[in-house]
């Protein structure tokens, strides 16, 4: 009998070992040394904030929630994909942690007189990773290449209608307006690529193997495992990148993602739930982050189709909805208070926020105003809301519901699969009230207002406002950031009494990073650039 | 068994069919890939264009006539979200699954057959209890919940195994394990049953009364004939283990054709879900193609319907 069960136990674990050893692609690449960083941060306390020794040490290991799936900035659709290719590329002019625009790979510019044209001259010496220099014709081909069929994001291209070299280091840049967010585009999108090289493999070439003139190059891609940067040797910013070795895993469950920054498999973690993050307060050598992302949830009215002559008609009552939704008590109870109550449609760290207060709760008042408008009785209408998407928002829909029943106002609330409630969304097909989410990560509210109330023309708007619709046409030309602040206050006051939305949050994101990482700032925006952030090798 | 062999392959064959048949129509319910693969503020113009490049403003029905010409050529069309042919990205991925699947099924067979016969051959004795409860616990035990509890126990707390990836030999034990457990509880209730059936069958009392050891009664004559319904049911459990190691290769983001459908699905690159469906499918059909030939090779009873 015993020896029954160890031969069983024998072979169980040759077994295991003889599979274990098949040399399949993601088993034969270099474990990261993570013996090696415990060991300094044991040994060594505090060396991170030593002085380090010349060049780009260590390697610095990412865990990102999902696989990306380009490395290429056009044909790049989500953020996390957005996240692995920034790091190869530079842009003309970049912007920094404040949000002022600095120059990259254009030294300087200028702007004509009407605002149209814009001049920028160019660094000199500057070298892809294949050893190609930088010139204007790199400039005009990513334009070019970036407006083509292969993008997916030609609207972030054609906000030029012209991109001309002048001459080896001078390009210009023509648009048909003034257009106050083409340098902020152009920091997000307009990743150089090297003419030459693009010419000779193409698109799908290239996707296999990237060339920027960025502070990493790419050495490896095992689909389904991890992403691998070496530091560009010949970078043009002194003393950058930081780390000699930059790691994307992919681990797309966030508690596993926990799992191995505890374990120290990983430097740095994002994307993690409020208790998560909770739990890796107390956890050694981790640091955790926290802060507010430029996105708003928001319940949408419709006044292009099933809204209209409908109670929503009616500012009062809009007004009223907002009075009768306890968001705070919402953020408390399914967020564990990670959470702003968001004032109106602009985000705390966006242009223009501060002139209006978030709408209070107030049930009382929220009666008051339904009498006003006619309806001291309520009333009954639809809602729908997207499930799967967004962080508990079906309790979130749900609640909402609730709090209006309190007023007197029944909604009925149908959940959507999201590719349903979407494709409705954009045939105008969803009945009066939709739970919806926008976020922006261009530091203004500009682009998420035109998309969510830019009329039938906007895909993705149920609301038209021949006031709204002017104060972003003169945004939307506004070169001058104060006056554009100044518009933008403006519009958020019309909007209060106006409301096209019910205003909910602005979530908190979490992250984390282990003890040796610094240097390590992500944007509002979810952004990471890892240029400047180290790792003690 | 020619007449046989026809009639199981026929019958393999309709189902691949209804297998593409669904894997085309469950996609497609989901919405309007244009929507979600654009982005929220490109023009009414742009997501026509993107949708007239795709072939996703054709009537349904001649997509999908399409689709199935293209299949049966190979070419299951590009993935949305790679921009690559669909096809090879899913092939890369099939070592890792079967690596993974491989191992499991070492890891049910091992503990599991072992475990039933002794069960079987002491029947209501502790052993077999505990052979019981472990096969009760192996096939209710949601295999998402125990990887991430095993994660925590063994990578966390002990250190023991790394708590994600493929990078070294030892990361397949815990994924692996937990992927074995549903199909150990199976393999061991039906050996035990086997067992105690066969353990009162005259020519295993005459070994006993020859005086032959245990273990060569359990190994020369019980083993062999238990082995006949073991074929049957490995075959289909291997394909329940390709299909069940979504959640597993998820949690544990193991670089397997699971983790990429979990993935394919968030991203509704519909392309690449029908591909891992299909695949999948027809893999699994081969399986237990080979696996009902096998048996009628082995047990003649079978193919006559008897």
């Amino acid at each position: 009998m015993k020896r029954i069960f160890s031969l069983g136990l024998t072979l169980l674990v040759l077994m295991s070992l003889l599979i274990g050893c098949t040399p399949t692609a993601p088993a034969e690449t270099e474990a990261p040394p993570a013996d090696a960083a415990t060991e300094v941060a044991d040994t060594e306390e505090g060396s991170a904030d030593a002085p380090v020794a010349e060049g780009p040490q260590g390697t610095l290991r990412v865990a990102l929630p999902t696989e990306p799936s380009s490395l290429y900035i056009p044909t790049t659709p989500d953020k996390i994909s957005d996240i692995a290719a920034s790091q190869l590329y530079d842009p003309l002019v970049f912007q920094d942690k404040t949000g002022a625009i600095v120059p990259a790979l254009a030294e300087s510019w200028e702007t004509s007189e009407d605002g149209t044209v814009w001049t920028f001259k160019l660094r000199q010496g500057v070298t892809f990773h294949n050893g190609d220099p930088f010139t204007a014709d790199d400039v005009v081909a990513t334009w070019e290449y970036g407006i083509s069929d292969s993008s997916s994001w030609p609207e972030k291209y054609n906000i030029a209608t012209a991109v001309e070299k002048v001459d080896d280091f001078t390009v210009t840049v023509t648009t048909d307006g003034p257009k106050p967010l083409l340098l902020v585009t152009m920091h997000d999108f307009w990743s150089i690529i090297p003419k030459k090289y693009m010419d000779e493999v193409g698109v799908d070439g290239f996707l296999a193997n990237p060339v920027g003139t960025g502070p990493f190059m790419f050495k490896e891609w095992v689909k389904g495992d991890h992403i691998t940067y070496v530091a560009n040797p010949n970078y043009w910013q002194a003393g950058y990148p930081k780390a000699a070795e930059l790691v994307f895993r992919f681990i797309p469950e966030s508690a596993t993602r926990v799992a191995a920054i505890q374990q120290d498999e990983v430097d740095i973690v994002t994307r993690l739930s409020a208790e998560e993050a909770e739990s890796l307060k107390s956890a050694a050598g981790v640091n955790v982050i926290q802060y507010q992302v430029p996105r708003i949830y928001y319940i949408a009215f419709d006044n292009l189709s099933s809204g209209i002559d409908t109670p929503i008609a009616e500012p009062k009552v809009r007004q009223a909805m907002n009075y009768a939704v306890d968001v705070d008590g919402i953020i408390k109870a399914l967020f564990a208070g990670n959470g702003q109550r968001a004032a109106g449609y602009v985000a705390s760290s966006e242009l223009g926020y501060g002139i209006v207060p978030p709408f209070p709760y107030d049930p009382e008042k929220a009666k008051t105003l339904l009498a006003e408008a006619g309806y001291a009785d309520g009333f009954e209408i639809d809602m729908a809301c997207p499930s799967g998407v967004f962080a508990a928002f079906q309790e979130v829909c749900q609640a909402i519901v609730s709090n209006l029943g309190d007023v007197g106002i029944t909604v009925n609330l149908e959940m959507m699969e999201s590719g349903a409630f979407w494709d409705l969304m954009v045939k105008k097909q969803l009945p009066p009230l939709n739970g919806d989410s926008w976020a922006d990560e261009s530091g203004e509210s500009y682009n998420r207002m035109a998309g969510a109330l830019g009329g039938m023309d906007a895909g993705y708007s149920l609301w038209s406002d021949p006031k709204i619709d002017e104060l972003l046409d003169q945004i939307s030309s506004e070169l001058d950031r104060d006056k554009r602040k100044a518009l933008y206050e403006e519009l958020q006051v019309y909007m209060q009494e106006n409301p096209p939305f019910i205003y909910l949050y602005e979530p908190v994101t979490f992250e984390a990073t282990r003890d040796t990482v610094t240097g390590y700032s992500p944007r509002p925006s979810e952004m990471l650039y890892l240029y400047d952030t180290a790792v003690a090798p | 068994m020619l007449k046989y062999t026809v009639r199981k392959a026929g019958q393999s064959l309709l189902l691949a069919l209804g297998v593409l048949i669904l894997a085309f129509a469950m996609v497609r319910m989901t919405g309007d890939p244009a929507s979600l693969m654009m982005s929220r503020n490109a023009s009414a113009e742009e997501r026509e264009a993107f949708r007239e490049a795709m072939g996703f403003n054709r009537p349904v029905l001649i997509q999908f006539v399409d689709w199935i010409t293209d299949v049966f050529r190979g070419d299951f069309g590009d993935s949305l979200h790679f921009r690559e042919p669909a096809l090879p990205l899913v092939i890369q991925r099939l070592p890792a699954t079967l690596r993974l699947a491989a191992t499991g099924l070492a890891f049910a067979i091992l503990m599991g057959v072992p475990l039933g016969l002794i069960a079987g051959f002491r029947a209501n004795s502790l052993i077999d209890l505990f052979g019981r409860l472990i096969a009760l616990l192996g096939q209710s035990i949601p295999n998402f919940w125990l990887g991430l509890i095993l994660i925590l126990v063994f990578g966390q707390q002990l250190g023991w195994f790394p708590v994600f990836g493929a990078d070294k030999p030892e990361s397949v034990v815990l994924p692996a394990f937990v992927l074995s457990l549903p199909v150990m509880g199976e393999l061991l209730r039906l050996t035990r049953s086997a067992a105690l059936e066969v353990r009162n069958e005259d020519f295993v009392r005459t070994a006993f009364s020859k005086g032959l050891h245990r273990h060569t009664i359990y190994i020369k004559h019980v083993l062999p004939n238990v082995a006949i319904s073991l074929v049957s049911v490995i075959g289909v459990e291997f394909g329940y283990m390709l299909g069940g190691s979504i959640y597993i290769e998820t949690v544990f983001a193991w670089p397997g054709m699971g983790q990429l459908v979990g993935q394919a699905l968030g991203w509704r690159d519909f392309p690449l879900v029908q591909t891992i469906v299909v695949f999948t499918s027809l893999v699994v059909l081969g399986l237990n193609l080979l696996t009902d030939l096998i048996y009628a090779l082995v047990d003649p009873r079978i193919r006559h319907g008897k």
